[in-house]
């Protein structure tokens, strides 16, 4: 299964009898019906651990991206009417500023030592507090309330796994808690934000930008408002798109399937 | 007016410091550079009238150096590009098609190890990073340890290894076309070079001819020669060149500090003090 295709569905499983394991590329898999296609006999496995030190890059890219306005930058450097670079065109500084993590999995603890480099203060949230020791490896304050580190941060950036618990985890009520010269990065999955709100926030300058590697759809209808925002930065979900992490993936879900039809223990089997 | 004019702070380069604009104001007791480069200012020129001059060194490192990790990202994982197609009108694109660099085990020869190269050894080493350094002088071990960077005492063994070259020089007569043919030719055909120093540190048309015929895979570039590059320059066209407006220091907060720094600078140039950084011919 690679980017979601083909859709796993009651009529596909039905017309594969022999059908032993689906193998997802990446770490989500709220793509996938697991009841429907463990009720078949049917494993399941992904490639979870590979993704995560691409991810974590892919949403540092997009923070110093939007926060420098490479983009904007970019467009100006090469436009045909350019004559000179205005002295007064500015971007927001990343060294010191607070990163907000909401979900610290492998991937946000990932994105904080990056971070951390940076002398960012780095807030996060997330469902269980980590370990004193990551917290201190890190610099991280934990937040147990998600306003807390939404009313704080500079850089709000959502690392969790899409639950129906995450779905508009980010909506118009949080989006107001954040700081108007705030940017908010997505990383994560297009459903975790309600989309709608975060146009008018970007719109009405309730926050000051955002960048998103995930939109719900993947791609965005062509005349989605979205598309047309000068602070916004989107790219077509390529957090894990580097050769070698491909590589590795194509591997690791070659190897799930041989095992599979071995019968022998699948590894990175979802249960 | 000319007679009341005791400091000049310099703003992006602004006013041109000639012989006779120092003519027209004699009272003229110290010129503060907005920035840490000086390669605008004639500095035996200047100082021939007594007049003093300072830079703003400390408060520049950090967006600098965020400006270096931000283009070599923005390079590695074809974010420009990835933008664009995610915006375009057209609806013709596919997400396996756009695959970059992993930055993780990657190389990166960083070429002029002073304070703002070091901070990009600090951010690269957090990003997993093997880090080469070439310098005048070699840091002290500690300071190599601390970001686990390597000395190459020869430019061209740092140019062989890495997979990304970032300029962090100041321009002066020795590094000037420092990257030049033979440089480039030196580096790996899968090898990007980020310019965040000066434009004139790099041989520009060697570079453009080594981007065409792939030499080298990429370019991020900070600077260029002149800036900005005339419209019909071929590095407004090449596919794997990013181009930024001088962007090195342009955050609020840095602007902040420069300016403070300036200040600084001015008031003790007033005062007959000792002026915190200055500059002085060398």
């Amino acid at each position: 299964m690679w980017y979601h295709q083909p859709a796993i569905n009651e009529e596909l499983l039905q017309s594969l009898p022999n059908l032993k394991i689906v193998v997802s590329s990446g770490v989500g898999i709220d793509h996938l019906d697991l009841k429907l296609l463990f009720s078949y006999g049917v494993k399941v496995s992904n490639t979870p651990f590979i993704v995560s030190t691409d991810t974590a890059d892919m949403g540092m890219a997009l923070l110093l991206a939007s926060s420098r306005r490479i983009v904007e930058g970019h467009q100006m450097a090469v436009s045909p009417d350019t004559e000179y670079f205005p002295a007064d065109w500015l971007g927001v500084e990343v060294s010191g500023a607070t990163l907000g993590i909401v979900g610290m999995g492998a991937i946000g603890y990932k994105v904080a030592a990056r971070a951390k480099a940076f002398e960012m203060k780095i807030l996060y949230h997330n469902r269980n507090q980590r370990k004193k020791e990551e917290e201190s490896a890190v610099g991280a304050v934990y937040c147990k309330k998600i306003d807390d580190l939404l009313q704080q941060s500079d850089f709000v950036l959502l690392a969790v796994n899409l639950t129906p618990q995450t779905h508009r985890l980010i909506g118009k009520r949080e989006l107001e808690l954040m700081k108007p010269t705030a940017t908010l990065i997505n990383i994560s999955r297009g459903l975790v934000v309600d989309q709608d709100a975060l146009v008018e926030a970007l719109q009405n300058k309730v926050i000051n930008a955002a960048a998103l590697d995930v939109t719900y759809p993947e791609p965005l209808p062509r005349d989605h408002p979205l598309l047309k925002l000068k602070n916004v930065i989107i790219t077509p979900h390529i957090g894990s798109a580097t050769k070698k992490t491909r590589r590795i993936m194509m591997e690791e879900m070659a190897e799930s399937i041989e095992a599979c039809l071995a019968g022998l223990p699948v590894p990175r089997e979802v249960l | 007016v000319g007679k009341k004019v005791q400091a000049i702070y310099l703003w992006w380069h602004k006013p041109v410091i000639d012989k006779e604009l120092l003519q027209s104001l004699p009272n003229l007791k110290v010129i503060a550079n907005s920035g840490v480069g000086m390669d605008h200012l004639d500095l035996k020129l200047v100082a021939s009238f007594g007049v003093k001059m300072a830079n703003a060194p400390h408060a520049v490192s950090s967006s600098t150096a965020d400006t270096g990790m931000a283009l070599l990202l923005a390079s590695a994982r074809r974010l420009v590009e990835a933008h664009n197609i995610s915006i375009s009108p057209s609806m013709e694109y596919c997400e396996a098609d756009i695959l970059g660099v992993k930055v993780a085990g990657a190389t990166l020869g960083i070429i002029g190890m002073g304070s703002i190269g070091y901070k990009i050894a600090l951010r690269a080493k957090a990003f997993e990073m093997n880090i080469l350094y070439h310098n005048r002088t070699r840091r002290k071990v500690q300071e190599e340890q601390a970001v686990g960077a390597t000395y190459c005492k020869k430019i061209d063994s740092l140019l062989q290894q890495a997979d990304f070259v970032m300029l962090v020089v100041s321009l002066t007569p020795q590094t000037h076309k420092l990257i030049g043919k033979r440089e480039l030719e030196l580096m790996k055909p899968t090898a990007t070079l980020i310019n965040i120093s000066r434009g004139a540190v790099v041989d520009q048309e060697a570079l453009v001819a080594a981007l065409q015929t792939g030499v080298i895979q990429a370019a991020a570039l900070d600077v260029t020669s002149p800036e900005p590059l005339p419209r019909d320059h071929p590095l407004l066209k090449l596919k794997n060149v990013i181009l930024t407006p001088h962007l090195g220091i342009k955050t609020d907060k840095a602007t902040y500090m420069i300016t403070e720094e300036a200040v600084e600078n001015i008031l003790a140039a007033l005062s007959g003090l000792p002026l915190p950084s200055e500059v002085l011919p060398s």
